[in-house]
């Protein structure tokens, strides 16, 4: 069984906003999500990186008590896109609640904010006693995926990624293959991570932060350019509901792409360095798993967090599977790394992008380092006729993944 | 605590806490208000509070019957004596 799968919903909570119109505005017009760190108590006066890809808008969540109670700040992201991508789809009560539409979907690690707190109250006398009945609920690895399950009484297949900045990346994959191979008919699929000075801490660390331009949050991170520094940390989420061509057909659901392929293998190695060999060789999965070649790729999308090696091992992969003429776009400049939630919100920007049919630039990229000039950066906001793109994405622990998508004529 | 003062914090709980108003003394709450077995953990841990002690885990097991108001409160009562 070898299925078509397509995008019937797409929604995102972006630090450059949520609304097709606000998120188009904010890339053609160079504007960055990227703020000063909020302060706490815990850690953002320790990290050097005084930066942080935030999403500075109010949401009205309009969730019940029964529901509420089981979210952390995570789930509450996660709840909203889904809810918001289910509503375009179109799909009905009836078929959410067949037992053939699932859920893949994730977070980097659950809900950090709520993990903090059982911290906190774990070193304090009486602190088992002090645990909550949902904290656990709140803050465990799957908690995004189940909280949207019980949302929607969706009684499918759950799988719930949780490999760091490939999460949502490799839901995508996942719930691509379980419909492609017949065992569910739609799957909503995506991650999300939340407002959170840990995971900057982790990565201040290994000394993979911005530090340099804490007094210009707007100009940091900078993928591929020659004064890059580092990733800044974000947040957000997304949501894709994907389905069996026919199925959707049937219904006479909008279709807004076609999910093509998927690449994902791991380094089989060291757990934090960039691999070229892996990455490279993940790109020619995806592209052979879509049954094209690369000269059939109008735009890849990079991973491209802005760290010094990682961005040339990149390049230089790309450079081998693609040459230098395929145009190569960044989007973390405008967002800082959304962790779990990365790889679908590109996929989310891609397809505006393909739908308007233009290209944004790649943001902060001023004067490209010489060591990744071997592709055709996108330094211009340029018209582009968009029938397929890919979307990389790589994690600590080795992981790779490589989605392709095609506009749906 | 009289069983007047014990409703009175209940129905203060009750509405802070779960979001439910004046829930009535014989009405499921699971039924009515999608109040588990969740909630009902929460519930205790309130209740310690009214009780100014912990309690045990045996006394604990015992609440996981509870239905209704009238259930909660009598409960209370039973607790307060031991």
């Amino acid at each position: 069984m070898n299925r078509r799968v397509v995008i019937t919903g797409a929604a995102a909570i972006t630090p450059i906003g949520r609304t097709e119109d606000r998120i188009m505005d904010n890339l053609l017009g160079g504007v960055s999500g990227v703020r000063p760190i909020r302060s706490d108590d815990l850690l953002a006066r320790q990290v050097h990186c005084g930066v942080f890809g935030t999403v500075d808008e109010e949401i009205e969540y309009d969730f019940p008590r029964r529901n509420r109670k089981t979210m952390g700040p995570v789930s509450f992201y996660a709840c909203q896109v889904a809810t918001e991508a289910l509503a375009q789809s179109g799909l009905t009560e009836d078929v959410l609640t067949s037992g053939r539409v699932g859920v893949a979907y994730g977070s980097t690690h659950g809900s950090p904010t709520v993990q903090r707190d059982l911290y906190l109250i774990l070193g304090r006398e009486g602190g088992l006693r002090r645990i909550g009945a949902t904290d656990y609920l709140k803050s465990m690895v799957h908690t995004t995926a189940v909280n949207i399950t019980r949302l929607f009484g969706i009684t499918g297949r759950v799988i719930s990624s949780g490999t760091a900045c490939t999460t949502s990346a490799q839901a995508i994959g996942f719930g691509y293959e379980a419909i492609r191979f017949g065992r569910q008919e739609a799957m909503v699929c995506g991650g999300a991570d939340e407002y959170d000075t840990t995971t900057v801490a982790v990565f201040d660390s290994l000394l993979a932060c911005s530090t340099r331009w804490n007094d210009r949050p707007e100009s940091t991170p900078r993928p591929f350019d020659v004064q890059r520094d580092g990733l800044v940390v974000g947040e957000g989420a997304s949501a894709l509901v994907l389905e069996e061509l026919e199925h959707a057909r049937r219904r006479g659901a909008q279709i807004l792409a076609e999910v093509i392929g998927f690449g994902c293998s791991n380094n089989g190695g060291d757990m934090i360095l960039p691999n070229a060999a892996g990455v490279r060789r993940t790109l020619l999965m995806g592209i052979e798993d879509a049954r094209l070649s690369p000269d059939d790729v109008d735009l890849v999308s990079a991973h491209a967090t802005a760290t010094p090696m990682g961005d040339v091992v990149e390049a230089r992969a790309i450079a081998d599977v693609y040459g230098g003429s395929t145009p190569v776009l960044a989007l973390k400049g405008y967002m800082g790394h959304t962790m779990g939630a990365c790889g679908g919100i590109e996929t989310v920007l891609l397809l505006h992008m393909m739908k308007r049919g233009v290209v944004t630039r790649s943001l902060n990229l001023d004067e490209v380092d010489p060591r990744c000039a071997m592709v055709n950066h996108v330094t211009q906001v340029a018209e582009m006729d968009l029938r397929v793109v890919s979307v990389q994405n790589f994690a600590f622990g080795g992981v790779n993944t490589c989605l392709m998508y095609r506009r749906f004529d | 605590m009289s069983r007047q003062t014990i409703h009175e914090l209940l129905l203060d709980v009750f509405k802070t806490r779960f979001e439910i108003d004046n829930p009535g003394l014989d009405e499921n709450l699971r039924e009515t208000y999608d109040f588990d077995s969740i909630d009902a953990i929460e519930l205790l841990s309130e209740l310690e509070t009214f009780l100014g002690r912990e309690l045990t885990q045996d006394e604990k097991k015992q609440a996981m019957d509870i239905r209704t108001l009238r259930d909660i409160e009598e409960y209370v009562l039973r607790m307060q004596q031991t």
